[in-house]
């Protein structure tokens, strides 16, 4: 039978596949050889392994928090560059690092990835990627797991790597619309009680350009989607009624900020970004769920079941959501061990909440609040923070020790002009009026504040912003870099800075902790500052700013 | 630089295989069997009708929203049933039928279903294989594990269904059913008038026909709607007393063909494109407009320098930013249908980032000439304004065909 016959007689046509037109690049079914990556134990004991640091924020728990006591206030003064590393890319260095059994993989604003020898800084394998960017070039890091690196991109790729060789294992889009969906967030790895196998977990990156947001489960084996959870309820789900009209289909609420699971209770607590479009509300009256809330999400079936949220600024009209990945711990209230889960916003506050039932225990106001009750106008009005101001995706640390909070907050703030419409128009902002012009002065502080009543326990002051998250030790110290370059360490105590070197480029990004061949290491990327920028930064020979990199540190000998 | 036309007729895949294989078979294809009992131009119709309920059930799937995946399966599968009608081998009657019971397939296939190769078999056959492509990507839809991989298969399918339903300027095989309704026998309606096609029509309304090509439909004259069977794909109409006479896309072929035989039939232009308002530099033509004056783009690039440079980079592409000229700018605004509107509106509303619409009205107009020269669109003689101008909705960004002098591998244009 000829083609033509075969055609005639309804022959099923060559599926596209065969015709080689699909948009999955299968470059292998695996490496024969794979590196060793995190098993299931790892990742549950991933909290208490000083060597390695396996997940964004180190364990599930979204605590930047390290047991390793090698480097502590008695000998941090002798802390010094171990080795520098330069990537080869321009934008903001924004990266938590992941360290497993001395290799270092460091991603970059334009999602060239590295894995780099942790004790040296030296290139083992690298991949660079040239992605249309929608709007911020930032990636936040990769997820290792099953042998492989794996990387969502700014052109809404999730890309597998082999661990070992860095060569592509699969290449799959996995965002709806690439017009206004991308991923800056680490894909995390979890494995499945259920299964015993693992799953990824991505949340895409589309509140500010007219999208919905969601968390899916995908598999590592290939990217389809095993399940996923939208964040605006959809016509008939509780909490629909929260928004008018059809404004829930372009309502924001990215889940773009980072995972914490209570592995022992299979719960996943998100916090999720602002509604859309940020600036201009009138067609989106309503709370607005799930936006600027935390959820806790069952993950304990074949689909997730929401147990509650708490939203901490219904109808936000200032995109100050959430950012950071909220923290899990075990915290004193009353003299009582309660299960806490604790997130700050960028609207300058920090809520503390009952991590089983969602009630608020504590409230306090971390950076300075101007307008919270106003909306923007078409003329334009004063609001504080801005939407760079309160705090940041870097994220904090529960120090058990002194049963505090170390997080850090910034004090900036804008005047904010909304638009007449609304139109949503592909691959741009769906704003409805624009960012807010920088207003007078923009600095920031490190905050200690105690868990059990909400009473700041110190401050410290910056003239200039405080990025860069915050790492609690046991031994007692607090590392934090801020956007002006310096990396500092704390005494956790007192709030005393007892140690602080300049990078010489802008800090975006959280310090880690780790050990090779048992020696303790502190890493921190820093570079341009992207759309941190403020007028108050020192001014570099290259137009695009400082060039990025990452620094290692350790102790002298 | 290869830039998918948009909202076109002709995707970019059009090239594709099921096209080719399609025309290798028209040649040795002419299948016996018995005439088709509904009438030519009728079956041609309810094939056109079926593959538009297929392609509705596509289209409103994809513009609704659902979190059940069975809605998209159901939809893809309701296509499937519309055009391979009840006795296709994938046809699946749970999910419902919004086509008839021959289907799309069946019509097309009953139509060619004849010992002689009518001149709008090429067409036909053109269609069918078109539509057999776009069953095998719904099939891949009614597989798909995820919306992405479901819209990636759908879309395919979509792209060669409206091949498949072609258009009525083209009566070969990129014609399609349109083009066959519209420049064929088939688009006559049954017991409509058929008048020699080389003969000055004198009759209306009629239809001029030779060889089995229209060359032109004539409707009476006088005040009031007259309402065509089929859309005619010409791009003239010609008043002449008592009769207005419409040429087809193939009245230019009919007149060839009857030159030497008759008197030549009203002329019409080789088909054209319906004309459009909107000016697209990424089409063949017109010419990109010139929006802007060079003395404008050099002061706009003082302006970049200054206020834009450390987030959109040196050369344009971005570093904490996006690209805002060359290859990736330009590609994107096309895909996406960015306006000229939609240009300045980002800048003059958005920009820059950490104050914006701190700049003066001249500075804005300034820095969009840059934008533009850097972008490779011509500088002229009137300055782009420094109000918006409701025309700018009408000129959609793409990329500026022709050689520029001085543009780089990033296709981003200098401006001194």
């Amino acid at each position: 039978m000829t083609f033509c016959q075969q055609l005639r007689a309804g022959a099923v046509w060559p599926a596209p596949a065969t015709l080689g037109i699909s948009a999955m690049i299968f470059f292998g079914t695996g490496a024969a050889w794979a590196q060793d990556t995190p098993s299931a134990t790892d990742f549950t004991n991933a909290a208490t392994d000083t060597a390695n640091w396996i997940l964004p924020a180190k364990s599930y728990t979204g605590n930047h928090y390290t047991d390793a006591t090698q480097i502590n206030p008695g000998n941090v003064g002798s802390l010094h560059v171990a080795w520098r590393f330069s990537p080869d890319d321009t934008g903001p260095i924004e990266v938590s690092p992941i360290v497993y059994d001395g290799t270092m993989y460091v991603t970059t604003a334009h999602d060239h990835l590295y894995a780099l020898d942790a004790a040296t800084g030296k290139v083992k394998w690298s991949f660079t990627d040239n992605p249309h960017v929608i709007s911020f070039a930032a990636n936040r890091g990769i997820g290792l797991v099953d042998g492989n690196v794996y990387l969502g991109t700014l052109d809404g790729h999730l890309i597998a790597f082999d661990a070992a060789t860095g060569k592509k294992v699969w290449d799959k889009v996995t965002v709806d619309d690439t017009a206004n969906s991308f991923y800056s967030m680490a894909p995390v790895p979890y494995f499945d009680p259920r299964t015993g196998n693992p799953v990824l977990f991505v949340g895409v990156s589309n509140g500010d350009w007219g999208g919905i947001g969601n968390i899916a489960a995908f598999d590592p084996k290939d990217g389809h989607v095993i399940w996923r959870w939208e964040t605006v309820p959809g016509p008939g789900q509780p909490g629909h009624d929260s928004w008018s009209g059809d404004s829930w289909k372009r309502g924001g609420a990215s889940a773009w900020t980072g995972v914490t699971i209570d592995t022992a209770t299979q719960t996943m607590y998100l916090d999720l970004g602002n509604p859309g479009p940020d600036f201009n509300t009138s067609q989106r009256r309503g709370d607005n769920l799930y936006s600027n809330s935390m959820v806790a999400l069952d993950i304990s079936g074949p689909q997730p079941k929401l147990k509650w949220y708490y939203q901490f600024i219904p109808h936000d009209t200032h995109d100050w959501d959430p950012p950071m990945q909220p923290i899990l711990f075990i915290g004193k209230v009353d003299n009582q061990d309660r299960k806490l889960v604790a997130a700050g916003d960028k609207g300058g506050n920090l809520w503390i909440l009952d991590a089983t039932n969602g009630k608020l225990v504590d409230h306090t106001v971390v950076s300075f609040q101007k307008g919270t009750d106003t909306e923007p106008t078409i003329t334009g009005n004063f609001a504080c923070p801005n939407t760079l101001g309160g705090v940041e995706f870097e994220g904090g640390s529960y120090d058990p020790a002194t049963n505090s909070l170390l997080i850090p907050s910034q004090n900036e703030c804008g005047f904010w002009t909304a638009t007449k419409d609304v139109v949503y128009v592909a691959g741009q902002f769906y704003l409805g009026g624009a960012f807010p012009k920088l207003v007078g002065p923009q600095t920031g502080q490190m905050n200690s504040v105690d868990v059990s009543d909400g009473i700041f326990n110190w401050r410290h002051h910056f003239d200039l912003p405080d990025y860069g998250g915050a790492l609690a030790t046991a031994s007692g110290l607090t590392f934090s870099g801020t956007l002006g370059g310096e990396e500092h360490a704390f005494d956790t105590r007192t709030g005393n800075i007892l140690w602080s070197y300049d990078t010489g480029a802008f800090i975006t990004a959280p310090t880690e902790a780790y050990e090779v061949n048992g020696k303790e290491y502190i890493v921190v990327g820093a570079g341009p500052a992207g759309n941190a920028s403020i007028p108050e930064l020192p001014s570099s020979s290259s137009s695009s700013g400082p060039a990025p990199r990452i620094v290692a540190f350790t102790l002298g000998q | 630089m290869g830039v998918a036309v948009r909202n076109g007729w002709w995707p970019a895949r059009i090239s594709g295989p099921a096209f080719f294989f399609a025309l290798a078979c028209v040649i040795s294809w002419v299948m016996p069997g018995p005439a088709a009992a509904m009438d030519d131009h009728g079956a041609a119709r309810a094939a056109l009708t079926d593959l538009e309920a297929a392609i509705g059930e596509i289209v409103t799937v994809s513009n609704g929203y659902a979190t059940d995946r069975h809605v998209y399966y159901r939809a893809s599968q309701r296509a499937i049933n519309a055009l391979e009608g009840t006795h296709g081998r994938e046809y699946v009657a749970a999910d419902g039928n919004p086509g008839d019971a021959s289907g799309a397939v069946g019509h097309t296939d009953a139509l060619l279903d004849r010992a002689e190769t009518p001149v709008w078999a090429v067409a036909l056959q053109g269609a069918e294989a078109n539509m057999q492509a776009a069953v095998a990507h719904l099939l891949d839809a009614n597989h798909a594990h995820d919306l992405d991989s479901f819209s990636l298969a759908a879309s395919r399918a979509l792209t060669y269904l409206e091949v498949a339903r072609g258009r009525p300027t083209e009566f070969g095989a990129l014609g399609g059913l349109e083009g066959a309704l519209a420049n064929t026998v088939l688009g006559v309606p049954q017991g409509a008038t058929m008048v020699d096609g080389c003969a000055e029509p004198t009759t209306a309304p009629a239809y001029g026909v030779d060889g089995g090509w229209i060359a032109w439909v004539t409707l009476s004259a006088g005040a009031g709607t007259w309402r065509l069977a089929e859309n005619p794909g010409g791009s003239a109409v010609i008043m002449r007393p008592g009769m207005t006479v419409l040429p087809t896309a193939a009245a230019s072929l009919v007149a060839k063909n009857c030159a030497g035989r008759h008197a030549a039939a009203p002329t019409a232009d080789a088909p054209t494109e319906i004309a459009t308002n909107a000016v697209k530099p990424g089409g063949s033509s017109p010419a990109a407009p010139a929006l802007y004056t060079k003395q404008q783009a050099e002061a706009g690039s003082q302006i970049f320098a200054a206020q834009c440079v450390s987030c959109h980079g040196a050369n344009l592409q971005g570093t904490a930013a996006p690209s805002v000229a060359g290859t990736d700018f330009i590609s994107t605004a096309h895909k996406n249908g960015w306006s000229l509107a939609n240009l300045r509106d980002i800048v003059v509303v958005n920009m820059p980032y950490k104050a914006p619409g701190t700049l003066s009205a001249t500075a804005y107009a300034d820095l969009l000439a840059f934008l533009l020269a850097s972008n490779c669109y011509p500088a002229g003689t009137t300055p782009f304004p420094t109000n918006r101008d409701p025309a700018f909705t009408k000129i959609e960004l793409g990329l500026v065909p022709g050689e520029h002098q001085g543009e780089n591998k990033l296709g981003v244009c200098p401006v001194p």
